[in-house]
């Protein structure tokens, strides 16, 4: 478990991450989703102990990640530029994280580079931007560590490659609890994968949630009445938002499906459909509360 | 067996849900049958195990299937309780049909006679 209490960051005037509290649990995946610059490259690298918090502490079960060995041999961090030795082939890259990684599996490491049609003795500075990443998620798969940090990572990657990389990850969360923790700007690419995310904004962490609580929990529905609806029409329900289009209501509301339904189909609706969020009107939908214009924010 | 559709609004964890319980409803499953393990529906689905594991608890709280330590979840036999809950929810879907005929304008006599005609229609296809 990563326990991440009050740190920031800066890098000369500039405060990079400002004073997150947060924790992730083992076995889970964890998303950091904010724009350029929000700081998730940042945490990302606190996290893994690449730099040392200015303020607060991190904490892998209990022990302080920066310079900590023993910890450290736990966590793999799949930088955003990834760094590979000049003129190495991944045969060579393998070797290196294996005398790193004391867990380091090459027989794993050989068996995926083929699935994925690498050459093994290629050099990599001829591969492609996306073959670069694969070499690096193999890598990191293959060291066996608890948990895996990934900078963007899956953005670089084709939707095949994509999948099989998830895929890959799923076996691992599942036989030994690896904790993936996933950064990046793109909120459908961690919808699928993702248990938690944590939405960072100018350093500072918006929100964390669960996010089937959050997808379970709030719910929008399209109803036609026959009658003038308020918000005080609904006393029972916490309504978060209500808009009108025409004779089409459009309303956000939090709490359970059934309740909401009952609520509506009291007022006899002509017309009611009730449909799910996407995790991009959620994050609307649950930063508006706090003052923040989250379109703009959001890919 | 198990699909899920990716650009679907609906929430992949609900989405396993209703997989299964339509599977069980609809005899393509039988009872005691093994369901995947969720390790093995995580990556070939290229999903969070979590999300499988937390679909699979709550079909167990809901009934629908059982799980025995150390060998897997399994396909619970149709409780009654299950099939009123089921039934319950259908009828609540239809209520929704009616109010859209409604509003297009079909007869109640139409729709009286259409149901008469397919229920015998699916009933003569259900005892054969």
């Amino acid at each position: 478990m990563i326990v991440v209490n009050g740190v920031s960051k800066s890098f000369g005037d500039i405060l990079a991450v400002d004073n997150i509290t947060l924790d992730i649990k083992k076995g889970s995946v964890f998303g950091l989703i904010g724009t350029n610059g929000a700081g998730k490259s940042t945490l990302l690298r606190l996290l893994c102990g690449i730099l040392a918090e200015d303020a607060g502490t991190v904490t892998i079960d209990g022990e302080r990640v920066f310079e900590n060995i023993a910890i450290k041999e736990r966590c793999f961090y799949i930088s955003d530029n990834q760094y590979f030795f000049s003129n190495c082939t991944p045969n060579d890259m393998r070797n290196y994280y294996a005398d790193i990684y004391r867990k380091f599996d090459k027989n794993r490491f050989d068996s995926l580079l083929q699935s994925f049609g690498l050459n093994p003795k290629r050099k990599i500075n001829t591969f492609s931007k996306g073959m670069k990443k694969q070499v690096s998620v193999i890598c990191a798969v293959s060291a066996m560590t608890d948990y895996i940090f990934c900078d963007e990572t899956f953005d670089g990657l084709d939707p095949v490659m994509r999948q099989a990389v998830k895929s890959i990850f799923a076996g691992d969360i599942a036989d030994r609890e690896m904790t993936p923790i996933i950064a990046s700007h793109n909120l459908r690419e961690l919808e699928d994968i993702c248990d938690h995310i944590g939405l960072l904004h100018k350093g500072g962490m918006l929100l964390s949630h669960d996010l089937e609580d959050m997808k379970l929990g709030i719910h929008k529905i399209q109803a036609v009445f026959n009658e003038e609806i308020t918000r005080e029409s609904f006393p029972s329900l916490e309504i978060i938002s209500l808009d009108k289009r025409g004779s089409l209501y459009t309303i956000v509301v939090r709490g359970q499906e059934k309740e909401a339904a009952a609520a509506l189909n009291s007022k006899n609706p002509v017309f009611m459909e009730i449909l799910p969020l996407t995790l991009e009107e959620i994050f609307i939908s649950e930063t508006e509360v706090t003052g923040y214009d989250i379109k703009s924010l959001i890919v | 067996m198990i699909t899920i559709d990716y650009r679907s609004r609906e929430p992949i964890y609900q989405q396993i849900i209703s997989r299964i319980e339509d599977l069980a409803a609809s005899g393509l499953m039988s009872a005691d049958e093994q369901l995947p393990s969720v390790r093995s529906l995580a990556v070939e689905l290229s999903i969070n195990p979590n999300t499988i594991q937390r679909a699979y608890n709550e079909l167990e709280r809901r009934g629908i299937i059982y799980s025995v330590a150390g060998k897997g979840s399994f396909l619970a036999k149709p409780s009654e309780a299950v099939r009123e809950q089921k039934q319950a929810d259908y009828l609540e879907s239809f209520r929704e049909q009616i109010r859209r005929a409604v509003s297009l304008g079909i007869k109640l006599e139409v729709l009286l006679g259409l149901c008469e005609k397919y229920y015998k229609q699916a009933e003569g296809g259900a005892s054969k």
